[in-house]
């Protein structure tokens, strides 16, 4: 009985649509200034998420990986939203395409000059394109 | 008057047609059940944007208290001088007045804001290839100094009439990708941010379902009231249009209302909105920062894939018609077929009796 109101329902929905709705035993999520999990019962919450693994314990699969970019989530103590821009699975990841980006992302960020928002945009496609690189990378350990 | 063998042509003819019609009511049938699918899959975020966006705007002032700023220039209201119109059409034709409806309606702002002094300058996006070539036709293309790909200053733009088609999208109908979505969002609020452009609307048809959709004008820029969109002008279907859509509906097997999606549209509607004190992780600036674009973006993702779903009920209604019409068309051929044969077979009657008669 307790076992079942302990459980953490997480949402993980994306622009075209919900990509996982279960309850699990705790959720791994990447905030904007870094990791931080969370379990049942923790103080609510909403934060901007940055480039990396969505990662959930306890599914009737076991562990799940999610690669997300950017998006937001909520935390209420017994249930989480995440909101993600883009999410992949990391065996969807294309590694090319994600080290071309990483290519373009310094391309960008060599030819920005002195124009604050050029970083930031650089910035953005950089840490985007780390995250899928890195996320995929881990798969095949 | 026509003789049989012509009428036997004819008839063969029309038949050949409706086969044609029928077809495409059904394959349109066919893409408008994936359509809704996809529209309604794409609820759940857009609700919780929306959600998650009105209750911070509640809960945080706008203006910062301490400097008296806006916390995000998105939510700047200035004069509207310079509009920019997003033009959402079908890719296609073959849709009953579907496109003629939409371009109605954006020439409609257009015309309300260049006349009489309005002295407005217009920009427009066209999505679709149909409300593309139409207004190509009308206006020119906006001419930018050549830019840098890879830099990200600003283009020069030389300006040589109030009204411009300043983009096109090919193929974003067909395959509604809600990164592409997105990076136009991203543009248009640029161009807001850097005051380029002081309002954007967007025209789309709305699609609730087969029955019950219209033409909207609705304000994307800038933000004003969260979660409910001011309609700028709207286009109803008149009640014998909705009789025929249903009708039509009812043929090609597609349900009349929509699955029901109430549960997790509620559920989603909650998203950051629980009577409870949040934590914000980030600062009220950086989140209506982030979550801004996305809110843009969201809507016109929405617009869109209600648009593909509208105009695919759109054809689907009117190839119904075209093919009860061409139904009735064989139907009046064969009975005057009928009476060209019974009338040469009376004539041929009459003058063998006549002839008998004379002997």
């Amino acid at each position: 009985m307790t076992e079942i109101s302990n459980a953490l329902r997480v949402k993980l929905v994306t622009p075209e649509r919900v990509l996982f709705e279960h309850t699990v035993e705790s959720v791994e999520l990447p905030a904007k200034n870094g990791y931080f999990e969370v379990l049942y019962g923790a103080a609510p919450l909403v934060a901007e998420l940055g480039a990396g693994d969505v990662t959930l314990h306890g599914t009737p699969e076991g562990t799940q990986r999610y690669n997300v970019n950017w998006g937001f989530v909520e935390v209420l103590p017994e249930r989480v939203t995440i909101l993600a821009t883009d999410a992949l699975k990391p065996a969807e990841i294309d590694v090319p395409r994600a080290e071309e980006q990483l290519a373009r992302g310094h391309r960008e960020w060599d030819s920005a000059g002195d124009n604050p928002e050029a970083y930031d945009e650089a910035l953005h496609v950089i840490a985007e394109a780390e995250a899928k690189l890195a996320s995929a990378a881990d798969k095949q350990h | 008057m026509a003789n049989v063998l012509d009428l036997k042509r004819r008839i063969r003819s029309v038949k050949n047609t409706r086969q044609i019609t029928k077809a495409m009511k059904m394959v349109s049938a066919a893409k408008l059940r994936r359509a809704q699918e996809r529209a309604l899959a794409a609820r759940p975020y857009a609700e919780s944007i929306t959600a998650v966006l009105a209750s911070l705007t509640r809960r945080i002032e706008i203006f910062d208290p301490a400097t008296g700023n806006l916390r995000h220039p998105l939510f700047a209201v200035r004069p509207e001088k310079n509009i920019l119109l997003v033009v959402v059409t079908g890719d296609k034709g073959f849709a009953g007045a579907f496109n003629a409806n939409i371009m109605k309606a954006a020439l409609n702002v257009i015309d309300e804001s260049t006349s009489d002094g309005a002295d407005k300058q217009i920009d427009i996006e066209a999505i679709g290839r149909k409300g593309r070539d139409l207004m190509k036709r009308r206006f020119p293309t906006a001419k930018f100094d050549s830019v840098d790909i890879d830099s990200l200053e600003r283009p020069v733009r030389n300006r040589a009439s109030a009204v411009e088609i300043t983009g096109d999208h090919p193929g974003l109908l067909d395959k509604p990708v809600s990164s592409r979505v997105f990076k136009l969002a991203s543009d248009i609020i640029a161009r807001y941010i850097h005051g380029e452009i002081d309002a954007c609307y967007i025209v789309y048809n709305e699609f609730k379902s087969v029955i019950s959709q219209r033409v909207v004008v609705e304000r994307l820029l800038p933000l004003m009231d969260i979660g409910r969109p001011e309609v700028r002008s709207l286009l109803e279907p008149t009640s014998a249009e909705k009789e025929r859509a249903a009708e039509a509906a009812l043929t090609a097997g597609v349900a009349l209302t929509e699955a029901d999606a109430t549960e997790a549209v509620e559920e989603s509607h909650k998203f950051g909105t629980a009577n409870v004190d949040y934590i914000y992780e980030q600062p009220a600036e950086e989140l209506f920062d982030g979550l801004l674009p996305q809110y843009v973006s969201s809507m016109l993702y929405h617009s869109i894939v209600e648009s593909v779903a509208a105009e695919h009920a759109a054809r689907m209604t009117a190839m119904d018609s075209a093919t009860n019409n061409a139904s009735d068309m064989i139907d009046a051929y064969t009975l005057q077929m009928n009476r060209v044969r019974q009338a040469a077979i009376t004539k041929e009657i009459i003058e063998i009796v006549s002839g008998a008669a004379a002997v």
